[in-house]
């Protein structure tokens, strides 16, 4: 299938080269408005490739998906909330470990992860060896090796982007494993939750997930659903 | 199952791995995810056996040191300062020059008050306020610098230690420091703080940082009654913002909002060497606002203060407010309608002044004027600076404010405190200094 307009979500850390990114992808079709009901700046692009439009939503940068911080419960509503056909996550190839904790969360999710490698050659210079493919297969999701400064990794980026909202390639994601006890209280909410009509927009596992870290924002959605 | 019992199930849940493992699930889910990643790294990361040191450690080795991290801070504050100083001085002389010619030509049109709200309203007030660009957008290309090579994250990792102790830490502090630049994306900056009382008392004391509009108040005083000593006169502005705003945290930290605080790592971005454009951009993006605000808000502003003067209405409002200041040693009743102005925008104070003191528009003459027609001293003009520095934050700091707090009790504290607070710090300086001066 083929469509013609693709939405894309562009997420990732403070400092990960979200921002060069997104001014890669979008150049000067860029604007500026307000997130719904909150004074957060909320940056919007366009791009064209291949015969498709492509609008890019810049996230505000963010190192987990918690209800502590405006940025994050911004982040992740609109990817719950809005479903962009693709969820672009810029990771630092040079921080690895510390900017996947975001990552993992965006898997937790289910949402069509691509990764945006970056600074892959900050990473060189300093002896870091990433096996790409390897990282790939692991996490069940797009890997695209990327030096956004140098603008090198755009065009891949946008055809694994299309690809993936077209469904040429399939995102299979991971679930991640959180231990015999947590597990056996997440399959007793996953339950609990599932007549919710809450349960129509998020997956039960996630809402498990966000009620056992008593999440206040979930919290009050239950309430009031 | 109704949203109570879903509610009950997930507090059941949580209670029983509360007793088995001792930790909250929060900590559990975290745990695993940390351990995921572990895992992650060890099949898909190979790192050299000995990390190479990075220019950046090196620098950090000596920006992060526990003796000389402050006083580095301090120092580069300082340069700041100076930088801007030095450098505008010969750019706002060409411009009040510039001034000077316009008024000459426009002295002469007719009818009298034409010529009057002009060359006394618009080139005394909006023009006062315009010479102050260089100072502005220099300040705003230090501050874009300190900000872009990742300095920034650098003081309030130096600061962290400091703020602890006042209950707060040092993210609180980028806010404050983003406060320099200007208030408004100060308070919104502050969103990045998770814990909701460590944000709320930041944002009660952000506006205590001297932003982008009241330096043109300072360096029109400093340069009128502290020729010598300039830059450091308003670098003391600086200071006593930051120690008034970090104590005053303590304070409502203790007394107001009190709480455990939050924690968490301080991030410390690798230095980058900005480009001229990056730094062009942001010194546009700030000082953009000061010149629009200049051509519209001031503009307005100077237009009602004339009217008002011409019909001799700001006399008696002047009046009516003034003996308040006198304590302070600013208790003219021009004086008291540019603290009303100021308000609206700080730069109003200086258009204030520029339409409604005789001659004010000449040669940048407004220090002057001053000193002649209100007779002030240095030790009133620092005590004026001072109150500049602390009352109430103008009207787009204040809708900040109440935007992000979301409450109009903390948006009417923070008036009444900052009022009562720039007050009596500057009776407190003008009364002591009396006793030497």
């Amino acid at each position: 299938m083929s469509k013609k307009e693709i939405t894309i979500a562009l997420a990732g850390n403070p400092n990960s080269g979200k921002t060069t990114v997104f001014n890669n992808l979008t150049g000067a079709r860029q604007h500026v408005g307000n997130w719904p009901g909150v004074t957060v700046e909320k940056k919007e692009g366009t791009c064209n490739y291949k015969g498709r439009r492509i609008r890019v939503v810049d996230l505000p940068g963010v190192y987990s998906l918690t209800a502590y911080s405006l940025d994050e419960v911004i982040a992740r509503d609109y990817v719950v909330d809005e479903k962009p056909d693709v969820v672009v996550d810029v990771v630092d190839a040079s921080n690895l470990e510390r900017n996947c904790y975001l990552t993992v969360q965006f898997l937790e999710m289910k949402a069509p992860l691509v990764i945006a490698l970056n600074m892959m050659d900050v990473a060189e210079s300093r002896g870091y060896q990433i096996d790409t493919e390897g990282l790939s297969n692991l996490l069940g999701s797009p890997v695209v090796p990327m030096i956004a400064a140098k603008n090198q990794g755009t065009d891949k980026l946008l055809e694994t982007i299309i690809s993936v909202a077209e469904g040429d390639i399939a995102v299979s994601g991971i679930s991640i494993q959180y231990g015999h006890d947590v597990e056996a209280e997440l399959a007793k909410m996953e339950e609990a939750v599932s007549g919710s009509p809450l349960a129509k927009g998020y997956s039960p596992r996630w809402l498990g997930i966000k009620l056992l870290e008593d999440d206040r924002e979930i919290i009050e959605k239950i309430k009031k659903a | 199952m109704g949203s109570a019992e879903i509610l009950q199930v997930k507090d059941t849940s949580l209670e029983h791995l509360r007793k088995v493992h001792g930790d909250d699930a929060e900590t559990l889910i975290a745990d695993a995810r940390y351990g995921f990643i572990s895992g992650l790294m060890r099949d898909v990361l190979r790192k050299p056996a000995v990390e190479k040191e990075t220019a950046t450690d090196k620098i950090d080795r000596i920006i992060l040191n526990r003796w000389l991290g402050i006083p580095i801070f301090l120092l580069i504050l300082y340069g700041v300062f100076q930088f801007t100083f030095v450098v505008s001085g010969p750019l706002i002389n060409w411009i009040n020059q510039g001034l000077d010619w316009l008024a000459a030509q426009v002295s002469g049109i007719s009818p009298a008050w034409l010529s009057s709200l002009v060359s006394d309203g618009i080139i005394g007030g909006v023009g006062a306020v315009l010479s102050f660009v260089p100072v502005i957008f220099l300040l705003y290309i230090a501050l874009s610098i300190l900000e872009d090579t990742g300095y920034l994250s650098r003081a309030a990792f130096v600061m962290d230690r400091l703020m602890h102790r006042i209950g707060l830490h040092g993210r609180s502090f980028v806010t404050l420091m983003l406060g320099f630049g200007c208030t408004v994306p100060a308070v919104m900056s502050s969103r990045t703080i998770e814990n909701p009382r460590d944000r709320l008392v930041t944002i009660l004391v952000t506006p205590l940082m001297s932003c982008g509009a009241k330096l043109p108040v300072y360096a029109l005083l400093a340069a009128a009654f502290f020729t010598a000593y300039q830059g450091l006169v308003v670098f003391s502005m600086y200071a006593i913002g930051v120690i008034l705003a970090i104590l005053l945290a303590w304070l409502f930290r203790k007394k107001l909002v009190s709480g455990e605080s939050g924690h968490f790592v301080m991030e410390l971005p690798p230095y980058r060497l900005p480009t001229v454009v990056t730094v062009l951009a942001h010194m546009w993006e700030r000082g953009w606002a000061f010149l629009s605000r200049a051509g519209t808000l001031i503009f307005g502003a100077v237009v009602l203060i004339w009217m008002l003067n011409y019909f001799d209405v700001l006399e008696h409002i002047g009046r009516a407010v003034a003996p308040i200041f006198s304590t302070a040693g600013f208790g003219q009743w021009e004086s008291a309608v540019a603290l009303v102005f100021g308000v609206l925008a700080k730069e109003a104070v200086v258009g204030a002044f520029g339409t409604l003191l005789a001659g004010a528009g000449a040669s940048g003459g407004i220090g002057n004027a001053i000193a002649a027609q209100l007779g002030w001293t240095p030790l009133v003009a620092f005590a004026f600076m001072t109150m500049i520095l602390l009352y109430i934050p103008c009207v787009a700091a204040l809708g900040t404010i109440k935007k992000e707090t979301g409450s109009w009790k903390w948006t009417i504290f923070t008036i009444s405190y900052t009022l009562v607070l720039g007050w009596v710090v500057a009776t407190l300086i003008y009364q002591i200094g009396s006793l030497f001066f």
